[in-house]
């Protein structure tokens, strides 16, 4: 049952994958800029090759041309670039859905490769951080003040944290961020104004991953601080709807603990819905990243994008948005594996 | 409860809850701000807020006014000596014609000017006439500023940055016996402003000189019928209400005007996305089967989209402005939350008699689907709406960080953007973030305030589901 609902869903994120890739091509070459790319790309291939070639210098320029266009054609045909509009976007979605993205036109992998793939991977594993453990973070925080609150709803916390959870959900995390580096690193020097490591980074594996933490911290902190109030509101709502159920009174009357009752009893039922409204806030806050990482100039994919905005490096952003698509779809599927853990019905086939 | 809500109950709840009449508050405070901006304002704000010369005669980023009586220390506003304010003393001698133009200042302030400006109206026919600009110190030490012929019959002096004007600022300070320690440049605005001792070139260091300063303007010209004017700007380092930009831009009148786009902006996107997905929502319960089915399966697509990267590749590769945006926005949002949200509603409303009734006489489907399930949708519309804007007006800033926003309209995000981009952070220049982001966080908290009160009766379980 388990593998069956799994298959399922895997089979519709895949599909939802393709589409999202294919809106990407179909965006992107609308306009005609991936052909674009690609002819200026294969162009420049053909021509360094050939200026590399023995007796190339000797030759005259007429038959340089005549050469180069010779080689354009049989390559731009190979390719399949001559073909109708729909046929090309399709050999442009296998492409991307195999992560072939192509070179960049400016943006420079660290090891100095052009590859728009390397470049991505490059920067992938520093938003994962950031990212995983914010999100970590905030739900841990946000449950157990969730729980808090649902313990005497209505009273002084209560009423502080549900306001503060209004007026924070209305606010994205971006935001706080330029508040927080105007407050605790302009006003107060306590954190650095951005960035991932300090320049030049230190030598020692340990102050080395002390320095990404000093560095880290605004930045964590401002998602957490942005996020857990939301987290904590929907946690309480939960709840306290779980807390008036009959087999929660029961379990009160024999006289279970308050912390068995709560544990067992409210919020093993109420995790999938919990879970499910992750799914939302996830999707949203790993777009949010994009906006988050330039704004504490933090080198993961969001800055990426940023710098490939600035630079009006074509290749750079439709392989970022493909990647995109990947990484929202993954985290669904994460998501729906551990959601199929945590609810029994899944597992007998019971309809959820 | 919850389906038996009307509109009108709508503005009940949100005046009987305290947060719901918090919001509603301040939301009519921002309103009337944007009346104010449209009324008081009226001038082509987009055309003129592009244009540098006409706010030329701002200080650069300067703070807000009420920022001296905070802090408790008098900062300089902007001196202007107007040709009108100069008197004019002419006389010839030996075919030479002397114009003399001499103005006095009072200077109480307890910081220096953020820059000197000055320029010199020559009118005249014969050759080149000659110029000194001296400023006189209430110590009695004249500072010499600019001596040299005139090129032109209009002559701007930029005072703090020209090169060769800091160079004769310097020599003639040495001259005084006050040298420069090192080679280092020298800031006109604070040596002639400072009390005389070995700090006075050192910024930082200096202490301001205060008292009466004359602006002295010599000029001597070969035909007799010529004459000159001249106009002496000190900026200070405070303006209006909400201080100033790089570009001297007043950020009050930058700020007052985004109200208004920002609350279009945000309405315009919440209202549209909240009408179109309630619709599908409503058609999709109320068709069922295949319809509701493949509408399902569009919105849970939908929802996993890469919603941003879409938006930031159209928008960079096919350049749009405000108005496109939120055409964009409206068409990358057909499906979503709010079309679960109205199915489920939708379940609920076409189990109850009136419509069985409705089906019955033989109503079309579309017309139980427009006249009878459609208005019982309004207030769940109009509370989506609500909650919405927020999440819209931050998203038109979050494009304008990234540099994609609408190049020409002083929107809030607009402006942030613009604070963050010259650095506004790294040098500290708070009001040029803080006050745009304080209106920005209390219309999002009022919104918010008011979708909370709506949501609590709307909704009181649905958002659980």
């Amino acid at each position: 049952m388990l593998t069956k609902y799994l298959l399922k869903r895997a089979i519709f994120l895949f599909l939802t994958l393709v589409l999202s890739v294919y809106i990407t091509v179909l965006i992107a070459n609308a306009g005609g800029k991936i052909d674009e790319i690609l002819r200026a790309q294969i162009k420049y291939d053909i021509t360094r090759n050939l200026a590399r070639s023995p007796g190339w210098a000797q030759l005259p320029e007429e038959e340089k041309t005549k050469l180069i266009n010779e080689r354009f054609e049989s390559a731009i045909h190979a390719k399949g670039l001559d073909k109708p509009f729909l046929e090309r976007t399709l050999i442009y979605l296998i492409d991307a859905l195999t992560l072939n993205l192509g070179r960049s036109l400016f943006i420079t992998s660290a090891s100095g490769s052009k590859q728009v793939s390397v470049i991505i991977l490059e920067r992938l594993p520093r938003t994962v951080i950031l990212f995983t453990t914010g999100t970590i973070a905030y739900s841990i925080v946000g449950l157990l003040i969730g729980l808090r609150m649902a313990r005497k709803p209505g009273g002084i916390f209560d009423r502080i944290m549900t306001f503060f959870a209004i007026i924070t959900q209305a606010i994205p995390p971006w935001f706080f961020g330029i508040l927080f580096i105007l407050l605790f690193a302009y006003e107060l020097r306590l954190v650095p104004f951005g960035g991932f490591l300090s320049v030049p980074p230190p030598r020692d594996p340990l102050n080395y991953a002390l320095d990404i933490l000093y560095h880290m911290a605004l930045p964590l902190f401002t998602w957490i601080f942005s996020i857990f109030g939301s987290w904590a509101y929907v946690t309480r709502n939960l709840t306290m709807q779980y807390s008036e159920e009959d087999f929660v009174v029961a379990a009160r009357a024999k006289g279970l603990s308050e912390s068995l009752v709560m544990r067992r009893y409210i919020l093993r039922p109420s995790l999938p819905p919990i879970i499910t409204s992750i799914s939302l806030s996830l999707i949203a806050s790993w777009q949010g990243a994009i906006i988050t990482e330039t704004v504490f100039t933090w080198p993961g994919l969001g800055m990426l994008f940023y710098q490939a905005i600035n630079t009006l490096d074509a290749p750079v952003i439709i392989g970022l948005t493909v990647v995109y698509a990947y990484l929202l779809v993954i985290t669904i599927f994460i998501l729906d594996l551990t959601y199929s853990l945590m609810d029994p019905r899944i597992k007998t086939g019971a309809r959820r | 409860m919850s389906t038996s809500i009307g509109l009108k109950d709508l503005g009940k709840i949100i005046i009987s809850s305290k947060s719901g009449l918090i919001g509603l508050l301040i939301l009519l405070t921002v309103l009337g701000i944007s009346i104010f901006a449209l009324i008081y304002f009226p001038f082509n704000v987009v055309a003129k807020w592009n244009e540098p010369t006409f706010w030329q005669d701002n200080p650069r980023v300067a703070a807000p006014q009420w920022f001296s009586q905070l802090i408790g220390r008098n900062l300089p506003q902007t001196i202007y000596i107007t040709p009108q304010d100069f008197s004019k003393y002419e006389y010839g001698v030996t075919g030479l014609k002397y114009v003399i133009l001499e103005s006095r200042i009072k200077y109480d302030y307890d910081d220096f000017p953020s820059e000197l400006f000055a320029v010199i109206y020559a009118n005249f026919s014969g050759n080149n006439p000659m110029a000194t600009v001296k400023i006189i110190r209430p110590d009695g030490l004249e500072v010499v500023v600019f001596h040299n012929v005139l090129k032109s019959d209009m002559n701007f002096l930029f005072i703090s940055s020209d090169i060769s004007i800091k160079e004769t600022v310097k020599n003639s300070l040495a001259g005084l016996g006050l040298v420069a320690n090192g080679t280092g440049t020298i800031y006109p605005e604070i040596c002639i402003f400072a009390v005389n001792n070995e700090n006075m070139f050192t910024y930082g260091q200096a202490n301001v000189l205060k008292g009466t300063y004359k602006v002295r303007i010599e000029l001597i010209f070969s035909n007799i019928n010529d004459t000159a004017d001249a106009k002496f700007t000190i900026y200070g380092k405070v303006y209006g209400m909400a201080g100033t930009d790089n570009l001297r831009r007043d950020l009050f009148i930058g700020i007052v005007w985004g109200a208004p786009v920002a609350l279009a902006f945000g309405l315009s996107a919440a209202v549209a996305t909240s009408i179109i997905q309630s619709l599908i929502g409503a058609l999709s319960a109320w068709y069922g089967g295949l319809v509701d089915e493949i509408i399902q399966r569009i919105t849970e697509v939908y929802m996993i989209l890469p919603f941003l990267p879409f938006l930031i590749m159209i928008s960079l590769f096919y350049k749009v402005n405000l108005w496109l945006l939120v055409v964009l926005i409206i068409v990358l949002s057909i499906f979503g939350g709010i079309t679960k949200t109205a199915r489920s509603v939708t379940f609920q409303i076409i189990s109850e008699q009136y419509i069985e009734s409705a089906i019955s006489y033989g109503a079309s489907k579309l017309r139980i689907l427009f006249l009878y399930i459609m208005p019982r949708l309004l207030p769940y519309m109009v509370a989506n709406i609500v909650l919405n804007v927020p999440a819209f007006v931050f998203l038109e800033a979050a494009l304008s960080i990234l540099g994609l926003g609408d190049p020409m309209m002083p929107t809030w995000g607009k402006i942030i953007s613009d604070a963050y981009s010259n650095g506004a952070i790294i040098h500290g220049y708070w009001w040029w973030i803080l006050i745009p982001a304080f209106l920005i966080i209390v219309t999002a908290s009022a919104f918010a305030l008011i979708g909370y009160a709506l949501d609590k009766f709307v909704n009181p379980r649905l958002r659980e589901r």
